[in-house]
């Protein structure tokens, strides 16, 4: 399979933060939710996959190219927007949409037309004039009219309300279904992670936990209630990551989940109550608790 | 590091701030032609509030140039927009150098020709026209060692500095041509005299200016990335 982007080794730092020996791929036609807390690095690792930021150490390939070397070849395939990205307040979006069409072949006329009819945006207005919402909306138009092979988006639903917010993640739920397209967004928000991803990635204090396809990675996590006296040991099973007890009642938080330890539970005088699956924001939370370790 | 340029989107870009700044350029433009038709009536009140308002008009278009094109730019964010174009650093230096130089350079160019049309129609002496080119020369300068500066330095409050200082050091100079004999007295002359000092003045300004910018190219050329 083609991959979208694959870095190997990727290092880069900061005098107050490092990015540390992050390896990871994303085939083409998948879509890869980056999920951490702020400062985990995922702005610094999409600054380095779209070639703006060099690596210290590390190989960087996208959609074919060496980076930061071919950035210019490769940035022709690719959709970036991030949370921090502005455009010209005094200008209207036509005028923004006259600007990127000469610059990529690929600009679909009739897309931006019918984009800009679902986020109701007005084409002749000010982009001072928009609010948040429409402005990110509108910097999305720019990158998805343009058809890009991969799409990279750093916080494309931050500080947005919730129906612009639904209208954004509709737009790009159209654009997954385009098995061409790779899809690698951040978020801090997990349940957009959880909406459109088909693979998640971990990072945390700038490492990569984990990197799983999601239904896999989510049907690993176990939170299991248990009644009982809290046995001493528990909370050092590798399976374990995080315990809490109220009384007799126990919750116990696995990362591993085995079909054998409700047995092993009940040998160390637990009865199981329930066992239930865990929303990837809970998962999110109890690695960060957990020290990271997902 | 590929080096092929991408002149189709430098020219874009160059296009586009132009675009973004020329309602204002133009607005400075209509100052600097009050400022010259003021000169232009060749009485020492008017000279003198012709050749001030002129100075004013000459530098802060020149600061204008360079917030609104990369100051305010970095401020507003709107470079990030600009770097995920497919372009490299070298492209996206020389388009910031080329559309300054333009935003700049128009106005500059065209008022420095309106000087020189006045000096050389009306009965102002004709010897201001060297005195009067060094001038320009020492704004040409300031303007490329505030672009140098912009370019380098992301801090705001050493930007101003560069801006204000190199732009107010046209007074120590103004006086220092005063002081010069051979530049003072042919300047009160109806003739164009290219004395030594004047030469050697201008052409330190000019080559300085051009070493400014030339160091600004090469030195972002040579990054591979933008961070």
């Amino acid at each position: 399979m083609t991959a979208a982007f694959a870095v190997s080794g990727l290092c880069k730092r900061y005098p107050h933060f490092a990015l540390q020996d992050v390896s990871l791929t994303l085939a083409e036609g998948e879509v890869m939710g980056l999920v951490g807390v702020n400062g985990a690095g995922k702005t610094t690792l999409l600054r380095l996959l779209t070639g703006l930021a060099a690596p210290d150490a590390g190989s960087i390939d996208v959609l074919g190219h060496r980076l930061p070397q071919a950035q210019v070849a490769a940035k022709r395939g690719i959709g970036f927007a991030s949370e921090d990205m502005r455009l010209y307040r005094s200008q209207s979006l036509d005028w923004h949409i006259a600007l990127v069409r000469q610059i990529y072949p690929e600009w679909d006329d009739n897309y931006a037309a019918s984009l800009m009819r679902r986020f109701d945006l007005r084409a002749q207005q000010p982009i001072g004039g928009y609010s948040h919402g429409q402005r990110v909306k509108a910097l999305l138009l720019l990158c998805l009219a343009r058809r890009p092979r991969l799409l990279l988006l750093d916080e494309p639903t931050t500080g947005l309300d919730p129906v612009a917010r639904a209208e954004v993640l509709e737009a790009l739920a159209d654009v997954l279904r385009d098995e061409r397209r790779s899809v690698l967004f951040s978020s801090h928000n997990t349940h957009d992670v959880e909406q459109l991803a088909d693979h998640i990635a971990f990072l945390h204090g700038g490492r990569l936990l984990a990197h799983r396809d999601k239904e896999s990675f989510l049907d690993d996590w176990r939170r299991v209630l248990c009644l009982g006296s809290l046995p001493p040991t528990l909370a050092n099973w590798p399976e374990v990551a995080q315990v809490r007890s109220a009384g007799s009642q126990i919750e116990v938080k696995l990362r591993a989940w085995r079909d054998d330890l409700p047995e092993r539970l009940a040998a160390q005088g637990l009865t199981v109550q329930r066992v239930d699956p865990m929303a990837l924001e809970d998962i999110f939370v109890t690695a960060v608790r957990a020290g990271g370790a997902a | 590091m590929n080096q092929v340029l991408n002149l189709p989107l430098i020219r874009l870009l160059v296009i586009k701030d132009w675009q973004l700044f020329q309602k204002q350029l133009a607005a400075y433009v209509l100052a600097g032609i009050v400022a010259l038709a003021l000169l232009g009536l060749a009485r020492p009140w008017a000279f003198y509030l012709g050749s001030l308002l002129l100075i004013i008009v000459l530098v802060a278009g020149s600061c204008f140039s360079i917030s609104n094109s990369l100051l305010v730019e970095r401020k507003e964010q709107t470079l990030a927009f600009v770097m995920s174009l497919p372009l490299s650093p070298l492209d996206f230096t020389l388009a910031k150098l080329a559309g300054n130089l333009l935003t700049f350079g128009v106005p500059f160019g065209l008022l420095l020709l309106g000087t020189l049309v006045v000096v050389l129609t009306t009965p102002l002496p004709d010897g201001l026209v060297v005195y009067s080119l060094l001038i320009y020369g020492h704004i040409l300068l300031a303007y490329s060692v505030s672009l140098m500066v912009a370019m380098q330095v992301e801090s705001e409050g050493w930007n101003t500095f560069a801006m204000i200082a190199s732009n107010l050091l046209v007074n120590p100079l103004i006086m220092l041509l005063g002081q010069i004999d051979a530049i003072s007295i042919p300047a009160r002359a109806d003739a164009i005299v290219w004395s030594l000092p004047a030469v050697l003045i201008l052409s330190a300004q000019v080559l300085l200016s051009l070493a400014a910018l030339g160091f600004t190219a090469w030195w972002h050329g040579r990054k591979p990335a933008f961070y």
